[in-house]
């Protein structure tokens, strides 16, 4: 560029010699002086030109008309600060929520998992599908010859999750505990904070106890000291020895829903390891990692192989069972995937009303700035420079919207994780970084250009002659240009009922999911649990003795009579399903799998939750550990599996406790409870009295009018007059539990209406502004109506009628829209077709309400037109 | 200049522009007026330049390093900027040269008439 400088410094007066060498010439050939100078200057050409074209030589013309349009166009928004501050607020909005929803789909579905090479990491699991299973875990016998016989990968990990208690470091806690093979942590190749990971001596049977802690855990329960190496902590009253700290950063990538505290080795969990001998279901959460240059499919191939030599040989336990490899970030996605791409079409569109709306304003502006075009291309400005000028005007419009959107975005983003639901995967990774700024920058560039070309296809279009004739401020928009205003009103409506129409229908599908009756009364009913520490409560015998005892406490306060316990809770706790055998054997029915969820309960259980006995009798004190066992069998269960038979007095025998074949007698036949959530249909049920088969650990359900932190620290009180080692945890009202259930679709249902409630402003406002620009335009038309003697409500209804057809135009559309993207709204709506016609019709007559109104406005204002006035206007 | 005299005369494309500047350097540096009267007058007047439009190219070449501008003294004692052929802006008239006789050629096959 230096070089051009310098080439450039005499550039005048070299033109001015050669002219004047050009005019000596002509005066030797005999013209006068004058002439010679007027011939030399015209054969010349256009000095200025020539000069322009010479310095374009050194320069990039492009970027210093690009910055001058950038200045001009600054200077253009900022003379019309109501119609920038409008656009810009509207875009701002629109591109902060796309830039937020964004951050959330790029981390959870896009951004690569933070292990080395992730794309090598994928999810083992078992599936049966004659039995209805499509994914599960992996028995650990299988696994064990799973992962010595493959050739594909280079390292597998299992992996389940549970909770222990800590003792020793403040008040006794329970842990949440991941139990692994000891490859987890190099499988997925991640350092530790402070000391090491688990080595594979860590894994074997009799090893001294290990544990690693998470970086919260050692900093908020034991002081962030670094001398915790090689000390131990107690857990279910057992020392472990300390080997590391995990970052705080560090999230077990899938199967587990919350962040752990501590991670131990399989081998040494009290629970798990007794598993590992085992091939039972439904095992483990296995890991892998493909060898380098594996492609999934070849491992597919290989664990079908596995999985058929499994049911060969062991064809009771593994015949029907197949094994699966997906890859890991599809595993994690798989469950929101859906939702979060509705919620990006959905806010796309917001975006894209924005951006009519816009183009709308544009396009008003445009229509007045006729007359500036007219005249700048009078002066010679190319159709393509008029263009480009407005182009980069609305682009700078866009970037300034977008820059103010991603500092809405950082908020949104904040606000996004908190209302996420839990368990909602890598909610940590949610974040704005060069992707997603990068994103809204796209959007704001997009934005611009959307909204900028209707104008600037429109503006360079009109006759120059013409919009210099008129010369009127208000020069009348021609027919293309209302018709352009029109098309994207309707454009506006059609969207927004879409949008409107989704959120409708997850509205809907909240309300039937919410009303929907658990099997049980939640109402005043509260839960608490209480975990046993497995290495002192080891008998059953200890268990049935802690519980009653407790009970018998808990039942003895005041308010809190109406007590029992179970294991699992339904809907608040997770499900045991186990298989079963009905004595005499009946013929299974094709296509129903012989398991059913099973709950162990306390004798007062069905009366405190409320769930009816429909025959038979109920559960008593007497059935307990010498006496006959006994089992009560859910409603569905007695439909599903004795069809035209009584099933009392038949008996059953379940999986569990897993050795040895217990018969139980059914006495009786109670209501169907939704166990495992509330869209699911309630499944078969069975429940066995709490004193016939004790767990090391309960939940104590109240029903009480007392509230929930009294009677957490009633309970509290009672197991800790038992053992003050024992820690309660997660005392919390059903009503809670069951809102916590309905998280995701809430949250769902939730942005859904919000962006549906922008749209629904926003194509309010477009109609809105439209036809107050039409009403204003036709200002001069109306008072000649009025003054011919219109009546006032013709007018009205001139103008209304106009707004109505544009509106019923953009309903037709956007229901037609609505009906073909229903389909992906499918897998999240509950009890509601995507084609739900009371959704459909609320939200058109909605729709067409709002947009009317907006109308109104305006159409008012015309009806009210002096004539005089409106005469003398123009 | 009338819309007749435009269309006896041939308009320069801007390539054809460059070699004939690069072939009047071959024989000398020279200043931008004495180049323009060189092209017009070798072509006997056929091939009109627009002589503004001369310095434009003359600032592409330089920019190419085809040709360098240096000051010097005119004829009649003026100072001016001569301009002069580099060793690459000679290659190139070479390559080019042969390159436009053969253009040359093809087209005049093309367009002998039928015999």
């Amino acid at each position: 560029m230096r070089r051009g400088k310098r080439m450039l410094e005499n550039l005048d007066q070299e033109i001015r010699n050669h002219i004047e060498r050009e005019t000596q010439d002509n005066i030797e050939r005999g013209l006068p002086p004058e002439e010679a100078r007027y011939a030399a200057i015209r054969k010349f050409g256009n000095v200025t030109r020539v000069q322009e074209e010479t310095r374009e030589v050194w320069t990039l013309v492009w970027l210093e008309q690009l910055v001058q349009d950038i200045r001009f166009g600054l200077r253009m928004l900022r003379k019309s600060p109501g119609f920038t501050t409008v656009a810009a607020g509207i875009l701002a909005l629109a591109i902060g929520a796309n830039t937020a929803i964004f951050s959330a789909v790029y981390a959870i579905l896009l951004r690569p998992l933070p292990y080395a090479n992730p794309q090598q990491l994928v999810v083992v699991f078992g599936a049966n599908l004659r039995e209805g299973v499509k994914e599960t875990g992996i028995p650990y016998l299988d696994f064990d010859e799973l992962r010595a016989q493959n050739h594909v990968f280079s390292e597998t990990a299992a992996t389940a999750g549970h909770s222990l208690t800590l003792t020793g470091a403040g008040d006794p806690a329970e842990v949440k505990t991941e139990v692994v093979t000891p490859e987890y942590f190099s499988l997925l190749d991640v350092k530790p904070l402070l000391g090491r990971t688990f080595l594979s001596e860590d894994g074997r049977r009799g090893a001294a106890p290990v544990v690693m802690l998470s970086e919260n855990l050692w900093r908020d329960r034991l002081g962030a000291d670094p001398r915790i190496l090689g000390e131990s902590i107690t857990l279910d009253k057992r020392p472990f020895t300390v080997v590391g700290v995990m970052p705080g950063t560090f999230r077990s990538p899938v199967f587990i829903e919350d962040p752990r505290d501590i991670w131990i080795p399989m081998a040494q969990d009290p629970l798990f390891g007794g598993l590992m001998t085992l091939r039972n279901r439904p095992g483990f959460g296995v890991l892998a990692r493909l060898r380098p240059g594996t492609p999934s499919a070849q491992a597919q191939a290989e664990m079908d192989a596995i999985a058929a030599r499994l049911a060969k040989e062991w064809p009771e336990e593994d015949s029907g069972w197949t094994i699966g490899v997906v890859p890991l970030q599809k595993e994690i996605a798989g469950n929101v995937k859906t939702a979060l791409l509705v919620l990006l079409g959905s806010v796309g569109t917001v975006l894209l009303i924005a951006c009519v709306n816009i183009a709308n304003l544009f396009l008003t502006r445009a229509t007045t700035r006729a007359r500036e075009m007219g005249i700048r291309v009078a002066l010679g400005a190319g159709r393509n420079r008029i263009v480009r000028q407005l182009l980069t005007e609305s682009v700078v419009l866009g970037l300034v919207g977008g820059t103010l959107g991603v500092l809405l975005a950082y908020g949104g983003v904040r606000e996004l994780s908190s209302l996420l639901p839990s368990g909602f995967p890598r909610v940590q990774d949610i974040r704005i970084d060069g992707w997603v700024l990068g994103f809204a920058l796209l959007l704001s560039v997009g934005a611009g250009t959307v909204f900028g070309v209707a104008p600037g296809f429109f503006a360079a279009g009109p006759d120059v002659q013409a919009s210099l004739k008129e010369g009127s401020s208000h020069s009348g928009e021609g027919g293309v240009q209302r018709r352009a205003r029109n098309l994207l009103v309707v454009a506006e409506v059609a969207l927004a009922m879409v949008l409107l129409v989704a959120a409708g229908l997850l509205i809907r599908s909240f309300a039937t999911l919410t009303s929907v009756n658990p099997g049980f009364d939640a109402d005043h009913l509260l839960k608490a649990e209480v975990s046993l520490p497995q290495f002192e409560y080891s008998t059953p015998q200890q268990w049935t003795a802690f519980s009653n005892e407790l009970l018998t406490r808990i039942q003895a306060e005041p308010g809190m009579q109406n007590s029992a316990i179970a294991v699992p809770l339904p809907l608040a706790d997770g499900t045991v399903n186990l298989g079963f055998e009905i004595e005499g054997n009946p013929v299974v029915r094709p296509g129903t799998s012989r398991t059913a969820d099973y709950v162990a309960v306390s004798p007062g259980y069905f009366r405190v939750m409320q769930i009816p006995l429909l025959r038979g009798r109920l559960f008593s004190e007497q059935d307990a550990m010498p006496a006959p066992r006994v089992t009560l069998i859910s409603e569905a269960l007695a439909r599903l599996y004795f069809p035209n038979q009584d099933p009392i007095g038949k008996r059953m025998t379940f999986g569990f406790p897993p050795k040895g074949k217990t018969w139980r007698e059914i006495v009786g036949i109670v209501g169907d409870v939704r166990d495992v959530s509330l869209h699911q249909e309630p499944g078969p049920m069975m429940y066995v009295p709490y004193a016939q088969a004790p767990f090391w650990g309960a939940v104590v359900v109240a029903r009480t009018t007392l509230s929930t932190s009294s009677a957490a620290s009633t309970i509290r009180q009672d197991v800790r007059s038992i053992d003050k080692d024992l820690p309660v945890t997660d005392v919390e009202s059903m009503i809670d539990a069951l809102s916590a259930s309905v998280a995701q679709p809430r949250f769902g249902m939730f942005l859904l209406s919000l962006f549906g409630a922008l749209a629904l402003i926003l194509a309010a406002a477009g109609i809105f502004g439209v036809i107050s620009y039409s009403v204003s335009s036709r200002t001069r038309e109306v008072g000649i109506r009025v003054a011919l003697g219109a009546a006032r409500g013709e007018i009205l209804q001139l103008i209304l009628s106009e707004s109505a057809k544009l509106v019923l135009l953009g309903l037709a559309l956007g229901i037609g829209g609505a009906f073909a993207l229903g389909r992906f709204l499918r897998s999240l709506l509950f009890e509601v077709r995507p084609t739900d016609p009371l959704t459909f019709a609320a939200v058109a007559i909605l729709l067409a309400l709002v947009t009317l109104a907006a109308a109104y406005v305006p159409a008012r204002r015309a009806m009210r037109v002096d004539p005089m006035v409106a005469l003398r206007h123009e | 200049m009338s819309t007749k005299e435009q269309k006896e005369r041939i308009e320069l494309l801007q390539g054809t522009l460059d070699l004939l500047i690069l072939r009047t350097l071959l024989l000398g540096p020279t200043h931008g007026h004495a180049i323009a009267k060189a092209i017009e007058f070798r072509s006997e007047d056929v091939l009109q330049v627009e002589q503004g439009s001369l310095y434009p190219a003359l600032h592409r070449l330089i920019k190419r390093r085809w040709i360098t501008a240096e000051d010097g003294t005119s004829e009649n004692n003026r100072r001016a900027k001569f301009y002069r052929l580099t060793a690459r802006g000679r290659r190139q008239l070479t390559a080019e040269t042969s390159k436009w006789n053969k253009l040359a050629g093809a087209i005049a096959r093309i367009l002998r008439p039928a015999e």
